[in-house]
């Protein structure tokens, strides 16, 4: 089946369905029919020169949900706009903004991207579009790299601001009496990649935009604010938590979009005795080659950098062995350099490079054009993540495939087997607590550094006078003799708030390797203890570090790159006590309850696990303190089997429901299975119920807890038929966890209790996902 | 969320368990545990407190009531004529307005207060001095509008690095109050000035460095700038006044030696009489200024007066006996630069500003050469050939070409430029080139080649040679490696300073910056 001579994407696909070793891996295969283009029209009102530059650039008419969002965005309203990758979203809010700028060059723009790379793209595209429209207009990056003298520049007289979350936080907001001239003409802010905006991320993402609406309003401007977003379950939710105004969600699709194969892979078992399955990557590139033999443009995702070094390499033999066109396939992941990455997509729009191996680093919305198949070696964590790298592949006309090659990961292996979750399930919802106790507090004291509060004044969920008071205990802030509340330390508490952890205090990563050392990132305690102890892999976008000396008392842990074939797991010893119960209700067989918990956390052991495989290939001892973490969690009680059943059976059944459930707790709230802690007692003390805790593993937790006890039912009911549906004998670590007492059957246990829990026998229905 | 906030009952709870948890377990950052009165002070009980320990008076006013102190007038008599001949100096009818301010904090950022203005200004010789001091966050309007009154239209503000903190961060505080900051002439920042001409013979820019190597002058008593903050912020909370007692006299001293910095540069600088009594490595600094604002033939004047003087009888100078480029100081680990180089931010006392918004250095490394007498002379040539005056440039560079080391290789480049464009003398421009080859020469056997400097000669030499076989058809051209000799040494050619303007062609073209610049 080789193929050399260019071939048509479906005949590439036909010839591989036609290979019986390839063909029996495919658990399903969905066609998806071809759509026609939407157009709709340019509204009146736009400046001549905008209709005129467009056209010039190929765009006579908008489609259908561009011109929907221009409309609406220039009634006033805020919206989210939800569209796959390269949809012609920039359009939406950049004719709007031009619009502005045409009628009053004294109005503003503030464009937030989550990574520097993009926000340059985003510059570079408005300058193309403002200079054929023959405006003049200012358009500019503000970050980290902006050099000095350019910075004073942009703050006076930049029109279009392009910057991102952690900049605005830490430069922009805490110094913007220097910003007023932006300030006072702010007619619009645009969130894009909102779905990035999740979790602790972004519970500290919609307070850093409640402080800058904040400083909006003292300048007196009102900005329209323009989300654009991933397809994910509830963008008009996650938008109207990060912003907190209502928003009007725009979904509807006009661009055109040709026939779609989508093929769900599954790598045969290597021998039907045994649980191993054959590796993702190795499968992923029997299916990659083809493609790239016949000349179509292809993109292959793998989920580390060890997974993308490996495919390449792969990749480029066996073309060298056929004669392919291996110099045309290249790399693109974390720690590749700008203008290489840049050079790379140029060279993907242009067709110049024909193949490329990415990790998620390709996922955010950098433009590559659109290519001719995705082949994914795992699957990237997300329902939304899927789709975006499916989205890949996707000519305007003509056919092309997306396929997901599973590995043998428990997740990997429920998706695949039910394809229904992925082709008909809402894509998971992205959650951020913006009212998280530890990170309201943070940004409440940057809030007061930027602006006095007025008695009474609303800050997030309602006036927050309680909360300065509280503050003001510990002398950071205070009330003046005119009601008001003040900073008053010589602290700049902006400093003091990373956004992309919870707790105040960290521990930094410190990259040992080049002969300056930097700053890699922080953890918070709670994570560094199973992260970063001593001897522990840490990845980094993408990239491997060995952590070779964690300094507890200085919260600083030394590492280093390498190249390992392994990663670390440390294993937490966990107790936990409940400290406060916010919400309960009776629950089929027992209770389930929603409450802040005390978790002490010893991590004692860690296990060098290999990559792909998972094997166990070592161990060795972490000595570090005790800590503790207050926290919100979910929990069940089983009070109906308390009495009835015998406790070590019980305790195997709480324990392998308990993992099911966490399994599909990560996959519905589209979580890293880390996130959530898992704890099970037979005899809580506190309830005196046989009891299964799963906890979130962020300070004050991200609001995870409250949605898995909202989605209670379902969890029980998937987690049934994930256990149901697992092709093992008695319980693997795919379903139930690892084996612990083989003689026991840990699958048969777990499920006679979550029936017991409500779970419909041999349930056989999907759960509505969303 | 999931617990609204406006249920007390829960937050309370759950505030307090995160009280407990900052004190107990993870935080422990716990340690600044003070004892708070509870409640706002009465804004009128702060001012009062304030301007009795002080010995001012409370202004009251619409805005709120700010404190005024007011120290007796001295006699610290300033000749603004001579002031007004140094660079960036204001003209001598402006006025003149000494500002220095004590804040909350070292962040110009929107946070932070300016807590007292200190403010001085000249009636005839009498110096005179107020401060301004805020009672209460909530006064502040009062304050801003009393700082307003004392500054002139046409007025110059006089400050200590006021230009990157104390005047930004007043502005911050205007805008805070949606006002514009009080119009104003100009701002005369010493800081810079300082920097410029005495960091040769300074350890450090900090104003009580500058007031005891300058002026003379040793404070007893004074206080740590890092611990201004927490004395204010500690009265605010209903501390007592009486540590900003030593705040306000510190204040007012600093105020003071601004005054008396201008004095000092106006008699000490302001003429060249005067000048010819200061160290030689103050004119090499003032000569910059002068040349930074294109006043040449000023700059000329300082460099003059700086090579005339007895090496020997000014010991800031170092001896010229080592080359140039061993008294170039070896880059030092990082953190431990020296204070002036580049790299390092000002160091105006205080703790150290975050760097957050640090942009990267540009400044060459040249800028942080100390003044060797041949840098003074190196940078004298400069500045004739940038006078136009070529003669007298050609023969200053020719007396640093017989100079030892690096620099005299690169005197000879500058001597075979102006030779070969300005002089239309192509011959003595090969001449020099080929000294030029003899130095490289010699120091590559000294094992220190210059392959850039070298190749810059070979390069020009070979043009001069064609060029000049071109035009003299077959006239013997000597050969390039030539020995050392054919160039008059300094004895033979005795320095002449200035040949005023002799055979200046109106060529507009300059030369580019050479390896010393």
């Amino acid at each position: 089946m080789r193929t050399y001579a260019p071939a048509d994407p479906a005949a590439v696909l036909a010839e591989l369905l036609a290979e019986p070793s390839l063909a029996r891996g495919v658990v399903h295969h969905a066609i998806l029919p071809a759509r026609p283009a939407e157009h709709g029209d340019f509204p009146g009102w736009l400046d001549p020169r905008i209709v005129a530059g467009l056209a010039q650039r190929g765009i006579a008419r908008p489609y259908r949900h561009q011109a929907d969002a221009i409309e609406s965005i220039r009634g006033g309203e805020d919206v989210v706009i939800v569209t796959p990758t390269a949809s012609g979203k920039t359009l939406c809010y950049a004719v709007p903004i031009l619009q502005a700028i045409a009628e009053d060059p004294a109005a503003r723009a503030l464009l937030l991207f989550p990574t520097k790379a993009l926000s340059q793209d985003q510059v570079a595209e408005f300058a193309g579009l403002s200079a054929t429209a023959g405006l003049q207009v200012s358009a500019s990056t503000y970050d980290g790299d902006t050099p000095a003298p350019i910075r004073s520049a942009v703050r006076t007289a930049g029109q279009v601001v392009a910057t991102n979350p952690d900049m605005l936080h830490s430069a922009i907001l805490p110094h913007h009496t220097k910003w007023f001239q932006l300030f006072e003409q702010l007619r619009y802010i645009v969130i894009d990649e909102l779905h990035t905006y999740r979790g602790v991320f972004g519970g500290h993402v919609a307070n850093v935009l409640r402080r800058l609406l904040r400083i909006c309003a003292h300048y007196g401007s009102h900005p329209v604010i323009i989300c654009c977003s991933a397809t994910i379950g509830n963008p008009g939710e996650l938008a109207e938590a990060l912003i907190g105004r209502p928003v009007r969600v725009l979904t509807r699709n006009g661009a055109p979009a040709g026939e779609r194969h989508i093929l769900l892979v599954d790598p045969p078992r290597l021998d039907p005795a045994s649980e191993a399955r054959g590796s993702a990557v190795t499968l992923a590139q029997r299916w990659a080659l083809p493609f790239l033999r016949a000349g179509r443009q292809t993109i292959v995702f793998g989920r580390s950098r060890v997974a993308v070094e490996l495919l390449l390499s792969g990749l480029r033999e066996s073309l060298r062995e056929s004669r392919g066109p291996r110099t045309r396939v290249r790399g693109y992941r974390g720690g590749y350099l700008p203008t290489e990455r840049r050079a790379i997509e140029r060279g993907l729009r242009d067709g110049e490079i024909l193949g490329v191996v990415a990790t998620n680093a390709l996922e955010l919305g950098v433009d590559i054009g659109r290519l001719d198949a995705a082949i994914l070696a795992g699957y990237p964590g997300s329902i939304a993540a899927t789709w975006q790298q499916f989205g890949r592949a996707g000519r305007r006309a003509g056919t092309s495939v997306a396929i997901l090659v599973a590995s043998s990961a428990p997740v990997d292996q429920y998706v695949v087997h039910h394809p229904e979750f992925l082709l008909e399930g809402t894509p998971e919802e992205a959650r951020a607590d913006p009212d998280n106790l530890h990170i309201l507090l943070a940004h409440l004291r940057a809030a007061v550094f930027e602006l006095p509060f007025e008695p009474g004044e609303v800050f997030g969920p309602g006036p927050v006078d309680d909360l300065l008071a509280f503050l003001g205990e510990e002398g950071h802030v205070r009330e003046a003799g005119d009601g008001r509340w003040y900073w008053s330390s010589e602290n700049f508490p902006a400093s003091e708030i990373s956004l992309r952890t919870a707790a105040p205090e960290n521990v930094v990563i410190i990259d040992t390797t080049p002969d300056r050392p930097r700053v890699l990132g922080e953890v918070d305690l709670f994570s560094a203890q199973v992260l970063v102890h001593e001897h522990a892999i840490y990845l980094h976008e993408s990239a491997q570090y060995h952590v070779d000396r964690l300094e507890w008392g200085e919260r600083k842990a030394y590492v280093h790159r390498i190249d390992a074939d392994h990663y670390t797991y440390a294993n937490r010893a966990v107790t936990l006590k409940p400290l406060d119960v916010f919400a309960e209700a009776a629950a089929t067989g027992g209770r389930r309850i929603h409450g802040e918990v005390m978790v002490a956390s010893l991590v004692t052991l860690y296990k060098k696990l290999k990559f792909l495989t998972d094997e166990n290939v070592g161990f060795g001892p972490v000595d570090l303190p005790e800590i503790e973490l207050q926290t919100t969690a979910y929990w069940l009680t089983a009070e109906a089997v308390r009495d009835r059943w015998r406790r070590h059976e019980l305790d195997i059944a709480l324990l392998g429901a308990g993992r099911a459930i966490q399994t599909v707790a990560s996959v519905l709230l589209m979580v890293d299975p880390r996130d959530l802690g898992l704890v099970s007692q037979v005899r809580s003390p506190h309830s005196e119920q046989p009891t299964i805790y799963l906890y979130e593993a962020v300070p004050g937790g991200i609001g995870l807890a409250e949605r898995l006890w909202d989605r209670h039912d379902e969890l029980v009911s998937a987690a049934a038929e994930l256990i149901a549906s697992c092709a093992c004998d008695a319980g693997c670590p795919a379903c139930t966890g690892p084996r612990l007492e083989p003689e026991i059957d840990a699958k048969a246990l777990a499920l006679r209790l979550l029936g017991e829990l409500g779970a419909a026998r041999h349930a056989t229905a999907l759960p509505a996902v969303g | 969320m999931t617990i609204p906030l406006a249920d007390p009952g829960s937050l309370g709870r759950r505030l307090e368990r995160y009280r407990s948890a900052a004190r107990g377990g993870l935080v422990t950052d716990a340690a600044r545990q003070v004892e708070l009165p509870h409640g706002p002070i009465d804004r009128h009980v702060l001012a009062e407190r304030l301007a009795r320990t002080l010995g001012g008076e409370v202004i009251a006013s619409p805005g709120g009531s700010y404190v005024r102190c007011e120290s007796e007038s001295r006699a610290i008599p300033l000749d603004r004529e001579r002031l007004a001949r140094l660079p960036a100096q204001p003209a001598p009818p402006v006025p003149l307005v000494c500002l220095d301010t004590e804040t909350t904090g070292l962040a110009t950022a929107a946070g932070t207060v300016a807590f007292l203005i200190g403010l001085g200004w000249w009636r005839g010789d009498r110096f005179h001095q107020v401060q301004l001091l805020l009672p209460d966050h909530a006064d502040e309007p009062a304050m801003l509008t009393a700082l307003a009154r004392h500054i002139p239209l046409d007025g110059w503000l006089v400050t200590y690095n006021g230009r990157g903190f104390d005047w930004p961060l007043l502005v911050t505080r205007y805008r805070m109050a949606r006002r514009a900051a009080p119009v104003h002439g100009g701002h005369l920042d010493l800081l810079p000035i300082v920097r410029r001409l005495f960091r040769h013979r300074l350890d450090d820019a900090r104003l009580r460095t500058a007031e005891a190597g300058l002026l003379g002058l040793h404070r007893h008593g004074d206080i740590d700038g890092s611990e201004i903050p927490a004395r204010y912020l500690g009265f605010l909370r209903g501390g007592p006044a009486e540590p900003l007692v030593e705040v306000a006299r510190h204040n007012d001293q600093d105020v003071r030696s601004l005054a008396r910095l201008l004095v000092l540069l106006a008699n000490d600088y302001g003429t060249t009489e005067a000048r010819r009594s200061v160290p030689a490595g103050d004119l090499g600094g003032l000569a910059r200024a002068y040349a930074r604002e294109g006043r040449l033939a000023e700059a000329l004047e300082c460099y003059d007066v700086a090579f005339s003087a007895d090496p020997g009888a000014t010991p800031p100078i170092a001896k010229s006996d080592v080359t140039l480029t061993e008294t170039r100081r070896a880059p030092e680990p990082t953190g431990r630069l020296p204070w002036w180089s580049p790299d390092v931010p000002p160091d105006f006392g205080g703790r150290r500003p975050s760097a957050i918004q640090a942009g990267p250095s540009v400044r060459s490394a040249a800028f942080a050469t100390p003044w060797t007498s041949e840098r003074i002379a190196v940078e004298r040539a400069h500045t004739l050939r940038r006078l136009r005056r070529w003669e007298s440039a050609a023969e200053a560079w020719a007396s640093l070409a017989a100079g030892p080391g690096r620099s005299a290789i690169v005197a000879a480049i500058e001597l075979a430029k102006l030779r070969e464009h300005r002089l239309r003398d192509p011959l003595g421009a090969l001449r020099a080139t080929g000294d030029g080859l003899a130095l490289v020469e010699r120091r590559r056997r000294l094992g220190r080649p210059e392959p850039r400097l070298e190749a810059d000669l070979r390069g020009r030499a070979r043009r001069l040679r064609r060029r000049l076989a071109g035009r003299a058809g077959r006239q013997a051209v000597p050969p390039t490696n030539g020995t050392r000799g054919s160039m008059a040494s300094p004895a033979q050619r005795p320095r002449t300073r200035s040949s005023s303007g002799s055979k200046e062609q109106a060529i507009v073209r300059r030369s580019p910056a050479s390896a010393l610049r």
